[in-house]
């Protein structure tokens, strides 16, 4: 049975005067990838950081409209946005590691927000199988994740963020630092993980976005142009706009 | 419909060297057919050879063609029109090959035949020739001009070319059945019926990958209750 995971109503966003969001409306689908492709600008890495309460970061930005998630919209004031970021896992662009050991980096969140009381070695090693790195760090746990190759530091950030037992995964442009064969990791992971999670990703690589994503939305002036089946959008677009983009006949 | 422009401008050339490539091998292929017939009618064996030695201009335009489009493929990554537009364009050239197999045939047994006394006068194969190109002709059309209408147009016309088809096999069995002597001359000639059914058929297949590209639709095998065979 499908289920929608979250839904926005209207969703409206703004730095300082400058509109970045116009009218937004869609769903995401639970155990699906949903991809945001569209130029640089167009409000798809805004749109993403507004899913866990990112943007509440950045001084005079205002949200308008309804970000429904269990029920609930994510901006009601009652909310606690560091409960919603931990539903809401982030992975982003540039690998982050904390610059502690391997296994301080899965077990500090649990450690610090009292969740996991799990074995927490069950926990690292649980999260870092899912990640698909387990078989290389299993023997050096305790070595600084700071050691490791890009590819296996962004799949850390992944282990990292899944040890928080999320809902949704959002992910901005994950392996766009890292090389073919990481990247070729990373993406038969996130196929891997949408059995349990939803993933959201933001990418620039539209191959990537083909290959790995079910659904596809397509974002423009801070407008959604296209929201369809990602097979539908790189075969045969409904809106022209879409298709100029996706072909390269833009700017 | 007028397309932007990529803004890769080699891309750009690039589809565009493949639309001329194809319009450049139907004209060859259209040139094959009418001098095949030309030879027949006019009963000259050396035209006749001159298709059959130049069909390897069309088979290496074929190959070109392919290649380029594998090419593309592998390079570009096309999506959407693009890709529609290269997966056309690998049919579109494979049908333009084949309908230059169906001049040699065409061309072979017009050699055959102009060997023995003419069995009857051309009539109905030359009218039927003159659809069949046109039907070539009008689905590179439809290519070139993205036009759903030229490429429905063409579907509409290939049933009159197999109307056709059967009136002059009806008509070579009464000749068969009333002197046996004429049988292998008319047998000569209902191939050639045929090869001009199956050029047709090609031309068909041409107009219904040009309603893909366009709309996305597949439209192949619906036309058809027995479906594209070759024989």
């Amino acid at each position: 049975m499908e289920f929608n995971i979250i839904k926005l109503n209207k969703v409206n966003f703004f730095y300082g005067q400058v509109r970045a969001l116009t009218d937004i409306s869609m769903k995401f689908e639970k155990n699906k990838v949903t991809a945001l492709i569209g130029p640089s600008g167009c409000g798809k890495s805004t749109l993403l950081r507004l899913l866990n309460r990112m943007n509440d970061l950045i001084d005079g930005t205002r949200v308008e409209g309804e970000i429904i998630f269990e029920n609930k919209n994510i901006y009601a004031p009652d909310v606690d946005p560091v409960e919603i970021r931990r539903k809401i896992g982030m992975v982003f662009q540039k690998p982050n590691p904390f610059p502690k050991t391997i296994y301080n980096n899965i077990s500090y969140g649990p450690k610090l927000t009292g969740i996991g009381f799990e074995d927490r070695d069950a926990l690292v090693e649980r999260s870092l199988k899912q990640a698909v790195l387990w078989d290389e760090v299993k023997d050096i746990l305790n070595k600084s994740a700071m050691n490791l190759s890009g590819g296996q530091q962004q799949r850390l950030c992944i282990a990292r963020a899944l040890a928080m037992k999320p809902d949704v995964l959002l992910m901005d442009e994950p392996t766009s630092a890292l090389d073919p064969i990481s990247t070729a990791k990373i993406e038969e992971l996130i196929d891997e993980l949408k059995k349990d999670y939803t993933i959201i990703i933001v990418t620039h690589n539209m191959q990537q976005a083909a290959r790995i994503s079910d659904e596809t939305a397509f974002f423009y002036l801070g407008n959604m142009i296209e929201y369809n089946k990602t097979d539908k959008i790189f075969t045969n677009p409904d809106v022209k706009q879409t298709e100029d983009y996706i072909t390269g006949r833009f700017g | 419909m007028e397309e932007k422009k990529h803004t890769s401008s080699h891309y750009e050339l690039e589809l565009q060297e493949i639309k001329s490539n194809l319009i450049y091998l139907g004209a060859l292929t259209e040139k094959a057919i009418h001098l095949a017939m030309q030879s027949l009618t006019g009963r000259d064996t050396e035209m006749a050879n001159k298709v059959i030695a130049n069909d390897y201009e069309i088979d290496k335009m074929d190959k070109e063609i392919e290649e380029k489009c594998i090419t593309i493929l592998a390079l570009r990554q096309p999506t959407a029109i693009d890709l529609r537009f290269i997966t056309t364009a690998i049919k579109i050239t494979g049908h333009l090959e084949r309908i230059g197999d169906m001049a040699v045939n065409i061309a072979e047994k017009a050699v055959q035949l102009n060997e023995e006394a003419q069995l009857k006068a051309y009539i109905d194969l030359p009218h039927m020739s003159s659809i069949v190109e046109e039907m070539v002709a009008k689905s590179l059309d439809s290519m070139i001009k993205r036009d759903l209408g030229i490429a429905e147009e063409v579907r509409q016309i290939e049933q009159v070319v197999d109307d056709l088809n059967e009136q002059i096999f009806r008509e070579l069995l009464t000749f068969m059945m009333e002197d046996a002597k004429s049988i292998h001359r008319a047998l000569l000639i209902m191939h050639i019926s045929k090869n001009l059914e199956r050029v047709a058929d090609h031309a068909q297949g041409i107009a219904d990958m040009v309603t893909y590209m366009i709309t996305g639709e597949n439209v192949r095998h619906f036309n058809k209750g027995n479906g594209h065979k070759e024989t």
